[in-house]
């Protein structure tokens, strides 16, 4: 038994070989896939990086504060970089000359209002040409709202509690500074700072794995079309000996598609995808999930042509739901949802959770469950529909 | 002595509607077996079922005392399938594509080497062993087609129509090599197009039609159930209606049609040694300008059974 199906899985490899799909599908496209997102999204660059202009009209405390917080914030070490500009008209021209990403403006007479009680507003510019600055200012704007709603409401409470109003002004000064230091609020990427050049090459291989397994089913079905399958199945072997032996070459081919990924991810881009152990069994348990869905989709199509366009329609899908191909943030609470049935989703989730943080296999318990469960079902499902149709 | 094949009550459907009703027959060692039966009659879906691609809805099948639904895998050790199409790797030489065989139905790795040497000295291709198959010619695909059914050395061969669409000299070169191989000791069990074929290498012969055996014999006994009348084929210039008038007195004839606008079909005992007196009858009437004597064979047969002829 074993020895049939490390004939059919050499045959297979050779094949994949020969024609070069087993070099071009596991070496040259990850490669150039990790290759094409270092350079286009990052590598040792931090991945939010936006200059926001600053108009301080005031020329108070407050905005001397808030640009305090900025520039000392762990957070936003590396990510934000302030200019001053004169007024709105400058900050609008330099929006629109792509110098700026985003612009503050502070009002005239905000800290005063502030320190009165009355409150106040601050502007923001942004352009769609460049949506992360303006995530990124308006992050900054919200919790400048956050500390003025506080200060306000403390100030009429110091007023109306008979504190004269010179008292009360003094004491907002002196602690102006002394507030907690500006995060994003609005951070796009669930976990903290990840590199996107990861969210995306990880995304890219978990939609690559599909492609991968899905080649060695059609051949699956190339072999019936042409007849070498009967003949196979018509010798002393067992009846699941051609079908394992190609999945074992697929599953093989996807690992290392979606390793040589990672791999040229960290050791050209240096970056970073987190625990080793973590990842790995990560992928796996994703390629794992993939191949069981592509064997299911195997099981149930006509033609090899069949089933080349329900995988591609499938691994779209789910790359598309799973937050491979646009960020899971960005998509409506409705396909967030939906996403969860996805192994991409799952995938995803758990190598931006590892690349976001130093945790390790642990923390991607659940994704791991789950991809394995899908797997489970799906492998089920798929040795059902062989037994109905091709060991019928 | 134990039967290459023994299969009986075989039964298969497909949606209510019956593919394969009630088949059985047996293969004795060396024998040679002929399954004819028009398009869709069942005989790929009987194969299928033999070789153990198809489960039966019901009925046996033992391959050299082995039960092939008990023990698959020795009964499948015991037969050697070769598929209509051909059914190898095009992109691999011919060697390797029986080297991938042999070690697929775990021949020992020892051996591998010989027996794929041996197999391509038997069908004649040791001199294009390493050219890859799609630079064979049709003959060639077709001879190692079944070379790479005989690796194991099994004890019945299941043909499936193995000379679609070769060349007369490769069709010769094939059904001596199957002679040679029954001549040996191994039963074949052989479905083809080819009525002359089937006449000339198989032993006995069963026709099937709408998925049941009609008839089973040696040529001999399927001829004498369509009697051993001869047809005689006239075509004829002058008065043909007169000329059939005439001919359908003529002693010795039980038949006699106009198939065409000059020619007319005559069915007669011993018809070959009437042909004199046919032509005598019609001299005056019509001249006789092409005269065909054809002597039962399994075609007649076939025809008689199924109502087709087995191109249909």
């Amino acid at each position: 038994m074993l020895r049939s199906l490390l004939t059919v899985s050499a045959l297979e490899l050779r094949t994949r070989v020969r024609d070069r799909t087993a070099l071009i599908i596991a070496i040259i496209v990850p490669v150039a896939m990790a290759t094409l997102f270092g350079v286009a999204l990052g590598g040792d660059d931090p991945p939010l990086r936006a200059t926001i202009g600053m108009v301080d009209l005031d020329g108070g405390e407050f905005p001397a504060g808030v640009r305090r917080e900025v520039l000392a914030s762990t957070e936003l070490e590396g990510v934000l970089t302030l200019r001053d500009l004169p007024g709105r008209e400058q900050a609008q021209s330099a929006l629109d000359a792509g110098d700026i990403g985003a612009a503050i403006i502070f009002p005239a007479g905000f800290s005063d209002s502030v320190g009165a009680g009355e409150g106040g507003q601050v502007g923001v510019l942004t352009s769609a040409d460049t949506p992360l600055a303006g995530v990124v200012a308006n992050a900054v704007v919200d919790r400048i709202s956050s500390l003025v709603r506080a200060r306000t409401l403390a100030v009429r409470a110091s007023l109306d509690a008979g504190v004269p109003a010179a008292e009360v002004k003094e004491f907002v000064e002196r602690n102006g500074a002394a507030g907690p230091a500006l995060t994003l609020e609005n951070d796009p990427m669930a976990g903290g700072r990840v590199d996107l050049s990861v969210y995306y090459g990880a995304g890219m291989a978990a939609l690559f794995a599909f492609f991968v397994v899905g080649a060695s089913f059609r051949g699956l079905l190339i072999e019936r079309k042409q007849g070498t399958l009967d003949r196979m199945r018509a010798g002393p072997i067992h009846g699941w000996v051609p079908i394992a032996g190609k999945a074992v070459v697929g599953f093989v081919l996807a690992m290392v598609s979606v390793c040589v990924t990672w791999a040229s991810s960290v050791l050209i881009f240096g970056s970073t995808w987190g625990d080793p152990v973590a990842v790995f069994t990560l992928l796996l348990a994703h390629v794992l999930a993939a191949t069981a869905i592509t064997m299911l989709v195997a099981s149930r199509a006509r033609t090899d042509a069949q089933a080349d366009g329900v995988i591609m329609v499938i691994s779209f899908v789910a790359a598309f739901f799973g937050g491979s191909l646009v960020p899971l943030y960005t998509l409506p609470d409705l396909l967030q949802q939906i996403a969860l049935f996805t192994p991409n989703a799952w995938t995803t989730t758990g190598l931006t959770g590892l690349a976001g943080s130093g945790a390790g296999l642990a923390s991607v318990a659940l994704p791991i469950g789950v991809l394995c469960a899908i797997a489970a079902a799906a492998f089920g499902l798929a040795a059902t529909g062989f037994r109905k149709g091709l060991l019928g | 002595m134990t039967n290459a094949l023994t299969c009986a009550n075989l039964s298969k459907s497909y949606g209510g509607v019956a593919a394969v009703r009630d088949v059985g027959f047996t293969i004795a060692p060396g024998e040679a077996y002929g399954l004819l039966g028009p398009n869709g009659a069942g005989k790929t879906t009987t194969i299928s079922m033999l070789v153990g691609l198809l489960k039966p809805d019901a009925g046996t099948v033992v391959v050299g005392g082995a039960d092939l639904s008990a023990d698959p895998m020795a009964a499948k050790a015991k037969i050697g399938y070769v598929p209509q199409e051909i059914a190898l790797y095009p992109d691999l030489t011919g060697r390797e594509n029986l080297r991938f065989f042999c070690r697929l139905f775990g021949l020992p790795r020892r051996e591998v080497r010989g027996r794929v040497a041996e197999v391509l000295d038997m069908v004649g291709l040791a001199d294009r062993a390493d050219a890859k198959l799609d630079t064979y010619s049709g003959g060639m695909k077709r001879r190692i087609n079944i070379g790479a059914a005989l690796l194991h050395r099994p004890e019945l061969l299941i043909l499936d129509e193995p000379t679609v669409g070769v060349d007369p000299q490769s069709r010769k070169s094939i059904l001596d090599g199957l002679e040679r191989l029954v001549a040996d000791g191994m039963a074949l069990l052989y479905t083809s197009h080819y009525m002359e074929e089937v006449e000339r290498i198989c032993h006995r012969v069963a026709i099937i039609d709408h998925g049941s055996i009609v008839a089973e014999g040696t040529r001999h006994e399927l001829v004498e159930l369509v009697g051993g009348a001869d047809r005689i084929e006239l075509t004829l210039d002058g008065d043909v209606e007169t000329a059939l008038a005439k001919l359908r007195g003529l002693g010795g004839v039980t038949e006699a049609v106009r198939t065409a606008a000059g020619s007319i079909r005559l069915i007669a005992e011993g018809g070959r040694y009437l042909l004199p007196s046919v032509i005598s009858t019609v001299d005056g009437i019509a001249a006789v300008t092409a005269v065909e004597v054809v002597e039962p064979d399994l075609e007649a047969t076939f025809l008689h059974l199924t109502g087709s002829t087995l191109r249909d």
